[in-house]
């Protein structure tokens, strides 16, 4: 084993916890802002989750994995299940360590005498807007202004869970290539949560089907692959 | 010294490992470790919300549970689960998530001598898997003396039952760093420092010095 030069830059590579990546000892007067996944112990800055470690200027770290488990952080959307009803909340169910609350008056418009009945097991589609740690998250059905814009209940569908690395990969902007070929063939109607749910709607149930088990399977893939995959999906019902 | 050893490996020498993750489809994270003939199947559930009574809701427990290949649980089982949530414990930070519980569920495949330290190996490999927040993995060994003063690593069932003594020990892992004296060399090897757990069985007096030389060697 040889000696590692003392300026190895891990950025882009993959990580285990015990990683020490950064020595602040060495950046004075600089801010440098830590995402998911580090840590920091006096001087320096440490993994604590394995996966590849990212960089973004001007001073974006943070170590990108995909779990089945979803952290809640502040500005996700994301779909969560109702489990019960209080007198001032809705708790809904989001994948993460706690239960999170969705306040009751959370909605465009809401105000104490309209206050939308969910059943227990309805899918909503919800924003988060706190998410400290060691409290339950909070969500809401409006956006930053206010308005609806799309959040709240989704009917019929069909729901199913990926890891969170998938639904990032959905979500990614230009279009994810297997939802551009099926959207090339197809037309449905989806929901992407970044906890890992996505939400899928058509006509028929066998383009839903399609359509699910198109994404399910497309989650190790290239994007050549995908196209491919998504071809020989569409030439069977053909 | 010369040891002959049934299948033919040296004294400091370990069996083939082979290690793969994520092969459960509906826990959060699970791996599969086996060195030699020896394998062990490791699934983690959570975080979940709530703890159990007499633990601190201030950290996040963990919650062992231990099932052997055949027959009941008693004794043996909950002393495994214990040490292995003392290690767990050691390596998980606690204050990331207080007042919720992760599960850590070990199945032993097959048993062929150093079952702890492959259980060991599997558990963290599974928490890597789930994301559960770690300070550092655990690598676990297992190292015998025999009468004869000389000790090996890694014993087969019938080497463990032929043995004086063994003893299982768990380290933090030799880790990537930036900083000049992260990884500290010692005779061109990295070297970690510190034990995180250690078990012994049997009588091993006198050899402590060979033990230290032999598992630096790692």
């Amino acid at each position: 084993m040889e000696a590692k030069p003392s300026t190895a830059n891990l950025v882009d590579k993959i990580v285990v916890p015990g990683d020490v990546v950064l020595d602040l000892s060495s950046m004075t007067n600089q801010t440098i802002k830590l995402g998911g996944g580090l840590r920091q112990e006096c001087d320096s800055v440490s993994v604590i989750k394995a996966g590849k470690l990212r960089f973004s200027k001007p001073n974006k770290y943070w170590v990108e994995s995909s779990q089945k488990r979803y952290v809640p952080c502040v500005e996700d959307t994301v779909l969560g299940i109702v489990v019960d009803c209080k007198a001032d909340n809705f708790f809904v169910d989001i994948r993460g360590p706690t239960i999170a609350f969705l306040p009751v008056l959370a909605f465009e418009g809401g105000t104490r005498r309209n206050i939308p009945k969910f059943e227990i097991g309805s899918l909503l589609y919800v924003r988060v807007v706190k998410a400290n740690p060691g409290m339950n998250p909070e969500l809401s059905c409006t956006d930053a202004s206010g308005k609806a814009a799309e959040f709240g209940l989704l009917k019929d569908g069909y729901m199913f869970e990926t890891s969170t690395g998938l639904s990032r990969m959905l979500l990614s902007s230009p279009t994810c290539p297997v939802l551009e070929e099926l959207g090339k063939q197809l037309s449905f109607e989806i929901a992407v949560g970044l906890n890992g749910r996505v939400w899928v709607n058509a006509e028929s149930p066998s383009t839903v089907v399609l359509v699910s088990n198109a994404i399910m399977n497309s989650e190790s893939l290239s994007a050549v692959q995908q196209k491919i995959m998504v071809d020989k999906l569409l030439q069977r019902i053909k | 010294m010369e040891v002959d050893r049934a299948d033919g490996r040296n004294p400091n020498q370990l069996r083939p490992l082979a290690c793969s993750c994520s092969i459960l489809h509906r826990a959060h994270g699970s791996a599969s470790w086996s060195q030699g003939d020896t394998k062990v199947l490791a699934a983690v559930y959570g975080p979940k919300a709530g703890t159990k009574k007499n633990e601190n809701p201030e950290k996040a427990s963990i919650e062992v549970i231990w099932k052997p290949r055949t027959g009941q649980i008693g004794k043996p089982e909950k002393e495994y689960e214990i040490i292995l949530k003392r290690t767990l414990q050691s390596i998980c930070i606690l204050t990331i998530n207080p007042n919720t519980t992760t599960s850590v569920i070990i199945q032993v495949v097959h048993d062929d001598g150093a079952l702890l330290p492959c259980a060991i190996n599997a558990a963290c490999a599974a928490l890597v898997d789930a994301g559960i927040p770690m300070k550092h993995l655990a690598v676990a060994i297992c190292c015998c003396s025999a009468e004869s003063g000389y000790c090996i690593l890694d014993p087969t069932k019938l080497e463990e039952q032929k043995m004086k003594g063994f003893a299982y020990l768990v380290f933090p892992n030799s880790i990537l760093s930036v900083l000049p004296e992260g990884s500290s060399l010692v005779q061109g090897e990295p070297m970690e420092h510190g034990i995180i757990t250690s078990v012994t069985h049997g009588a091993m007096s006198g050899n402590l010095s060979t033990l230290r030389v032999s598992v630096s060697h790692l």
